[in-house]
């Protein structure tokens, strides 16, 4: 892929590249709090089906996860974990942060042992807000996510905003 | 306690005694692993740091604070609507059994009492949110030793439960629903209807699970002898709920603490086992969904009518007092300490939560188990995290 | 224990039935004077709230005895929680709340301590309750603490399921154990600095963005849109 991080690819393999990325995200479950059960639902239920949209929940480790779900609160005590386990994840990597205590703190915001964001210590690509978001939000993140990655320019991968599903 | 638990307890503690000598071939090194703080089969961190002598726990510290979110102090700050918003969360999986005690606790200082109607609807949403959450143990707890599929039929059949949740109380997961005095809204139209059907696919559920999990022998062998806690050990440590009602002690606060909910007007029964084993934990949460089914169906048939609120001032100020009120929520005994000192907020709020102290008992029991049963022990012992690091 | 039968009716048996006018609580009545009995001196206090539940304060010696008595005399083998009260009212007042919140127009700080049931002397009290289920009685213990760092004997010699709460104790408050085997965080990171559940600890963050205050005002039961109106101007 080191053609593809230059930008020399040529625009037709980018597009192919990046369709059979968009549909084999391999998404690591780190479930931190209550999010962690609506995340569940959304990956493990029959009902809700993540499958269906190309997504693959059973990473054995984040090496090989090129997604990941940071689903609930983040405490300073956790903070350092997390940052670990992005590190771990391999490049081109995504970030969905699900719940409000994962975007800035959520109900603890004025707690004194939450970190007021996962923002803070990772970068995020999708913000899904709720506490907790339903599956079907969590789900539009991910479509929202795919889409972007569709329609990806690998060299301007990182001058670009975070998505915030309404 | 009776003769065949405490033979096999007694067998299995002499087990452990000779396996503990060290067997000059078998000798190891010991060596510290390291389970979490993530992962994939628990909703939450928790971190167990595991000294081993090659397949059997030396010593097992757990190490927590990964979920330490402060409620105690924000409570502080919060005023009493406001913390009900808050306290959701500690358990996650029932949430509105959490509000209950705290509910309960503040009418009590403000001696206002709730209508009976809104009593009846307390104690409808307070047993489904315990079907809610047990439900989901059921079908983890066989995920963790390693069968998939019940966790994709917890799930399925959750979802029935928490739209009802949902259609009263308008959130799948936090309804912050109760209210000094009462409950914010009446049911609504067809929803004991709807609620029938949904017990009926529960009880399906529970009989699918009594086949697959239950009766599978691999679950069997995994669980039976397994973690061990007798019955006044458990106590002394605190523990509570299911996890000591299979130890074989007959004690259920819905039963004999008789504060607030209307248990004590339905025609039930308080399931206990004598062995104290993980098995014995699975068997008697598999039996309490279908009591709360049993409950939750007399509920429907005869709530009564009338008022949901009773007469509270808009502002609410709780007089001076101590007032300390615990229910049988679905993870065990939960409870809240209020200090009040005649303002908006609390002085200061105790939060005794169950699985903090059903969890403090894994240093003890899981001293000289093997590395498998580790998982089956944890797993049946069923904490979740907020409700340990609040 | 393992005979579902014969402990229901216990139960049954000793609970008592709540009377229309003054009652009077025999069972907690007993256990006080029982209690006054084995602690002597050390019992400093003691409050009933009739059929509810009942409070006893001892001297911060006798913390370690006290329960070694519940547990041995008055089968109290049931551990139910253990914790600390600061009852030094917080400086900061609620000095950080949004001015809707405060229905008094000034911000009031209190300085004078006052105590909650069965009284108080000191800053800091110790709070533990354990419960006997075959009588489904409960008692809260408390017993005041001299100092501002003190320290106290622990009950995980009786009551192993104390070990954690006192950890949590030890951090939240600043209040030590003697003879603890782990005497160690719990909860936060170790480099954490003051014990937030004093209520001298500032919540930092409050400080930086106050409490917007009630921003949307629900509906209670029965009411009409025209009362949210006008509770809506004054907010």
């Amino acid at each position: 892929m080191g053609l593809v991080e230059n930008g020399k690819l040529p625009g037709p393999l980018t597009t192919l590249l990046n369709i059979s990325r968009k549909y084999s995200l391999w998404v690591y479950q780190w479930g931190l709090a209550c999010c962690a059960i609506e995340m569940g639902a959304a990956f493990a239920s029959p009902r809700y089906d993540v499958m269906r949209l190309g997504v693959i929940p059973f990473p054995a480790s984040p090496r090989q996860a090129d997604l990941v779900v940071i689903s609930g609160t983040v405490t300073d005590k956790m903070a350092p974990a997390v940052r670990r386990l992005y590190e771990q994840m391999p490049e081109p990597k995504y970030v969905i942060s699900m719940g409000s205590c994962a975007n800035c703190g959520g109900p603890y915001w004025d707690s004194y042992s939450v970190t007021k964001g996962v923002d803070q210590i990772i970068p995020v690509d999708v913000y899904v807000p709720g506490c907790p978001p339903r599956p079907e939000a969590l789900l539009e993140g991910i479509v929202l996510l795919q889409e972007r990655i569709a329609s990806e320019d690998m060299t301007d991968r990182w001058n670009r905003d975070p998505i915030v599903v309404t | 306690m009776n003769t065949e638990a405490s033979a096999q307890q007694l067998s299995y503690i002499e087990n452990q005694a000779s396996d503990a000598r060290v067997n000059i071939e078998l000798e190891t090194e010991g060596m510290t692993l390291n389970l979490g703080p993530q992962h994939p089969a628990t909703h939450g961190t928790l971190r167990i740091i595991v000294r081993l002598d090659g397949e059997q726990v030396v010593s097992a510290e757990p190490v927590m604070g990964y979920m330490h979110r402060g409620y105690e102090k924000l409570t502080e700050v919060r005023t009493y609507p406001q913390v009900t918003t808050l306290v959701n969360r500690i358990d996650w999986l029932g949430s509105f059994a959490n509000e209950v005690p705290f509910i309960l606790a503040a009418e009590r200082l403000m001696e206002v009492e709730a209508p009976a109607r809104a009593q009846w609807i307390r104690t409808a949403l307070f047993e489904l949110s315990r079907i809610a959450n047990v439900v989901l143990f059921l079908g983890d707890m066989a995920v963790q030793l390693g069968a998939t599929t019940p966790v994709f039929y917890a799930f399925r059949d959750r979802e029935f439960v928490l739209n009802q949740i949902e259609s009263v109380t308008g959130g799948r997961f936090h309804p912050n629903f109760d209210r000094i005095g009462g409950v914010k809204d009446d049911l609504p139209k067809g929803w004991i209807q709807e609620t029938k059907d949904v017990l009926v696919r529960i009880n399906s559920f529970c009989e699918e699970m009594e086949d697959l999990v239950v009766g599978n022998e691999i679950f069997q062998t995994r669980t039976r002898g397994i973690g061990i806690i007798p019955a006044d050990t458990g106590l002394a440590y605190g523990l509570s709920g299911a996890n000591i009602r299979s130890s074989g002690v007959d004690w259920d606060l819905r039963r004999d603490g008789g504060v607030g909910l209307i248990h004590d007007q339905l025609d039930w029964k308080v399931w206990t086992h004598p062995d104290g084993d993980s098995f014995a934990r699975y068997w008697v949460r598999l039996q309490e969904v279908r009591e709360s089914c049993k409950m939750v169906g007399q509920i429907l048939d005869g709530i009564p009518s009338g008022p949901i609120m009773a007469k509270v001032p808009r502002i609410i100020k709780v007089p001076p007092g101590e007032a300390y009120v615990e229910t049988e929520n679905p993870l065990g005994i939960m409870g809240y300490y209020i200090i009040s000192k005649g303002d908006l907020v609390p002085y200061r709020v105790k939060i005794r939560s169950a699985s903090f102290n059903n969890v403090s008992i894994t240093p003890w029991v899981l001293k000289g188990v093997y590395v498998p049963d580790v998982i089956s022990i944890l797993a049946s012992l069923y904490f979740i995290l907020g409700d340990i690091d609040r | 224990m393992s005979s579902p039968d014969t402990n229901a009716e216990e139960i049954v048996e000793e609970s008592t039935e709540p009377q229309e006018e003054l009652i009077v609580d025999d069972k907690r009545e007993a256990f006080v004077d029982s209690i006054t009995q084995d602690l002597g001196s050390s019992f400093i206090d003691s409050h009933i709230d009739p059929e509810i539940d009942v409070w006893i304060r001892v001297t911060q010696e006798a913390w370690s005895e006290t329960a070694k008595i519940l547990f041995e005399k008055h089968g109290m083998n049931f551990f139910n929680f253990l914790s600390a009260i600061d009852w030094k009212p917080s400086p900061f007042g609620r000095e950080m709340d949004a001015a809707i919140d405060n229905l008094d127009d000034e911000v009031t700080v209190e300085t004078e301590m006052e105590w909650g049931v069965a009284g108080g002397e000191k800053r800091f009290q110790m709070l533990a309750r354990v419960h006997n289920p075959a009588t489904d009685m409960g008692v809260n213990v408390k017993a005041d603490l001299e100092g501002d760092f003190p320290e106290v004997d622990t009950w995980t010699l009786v009551y192993p399921g104390a070990n954690w709460h006192e950890r949590e104790v030890m951090e939240m408050f600043g209040i030590s154990f003697k003879n603890h085997p782990n005497m160690v965080n719990l909860y936060l990171p170790t480099e954490f600095e003051g014990h937030p559940l004093r209520k001298d600890f500032p919540l930092l963050s409050r400080r930086a963005k106050p409490w917007p205050g009630i921003v949307d005002v629900e509906l209670m039961p029965g009411e009409s849109d025209d009362e949210t109106e006008e509770s809506g101007e004054e907010t």
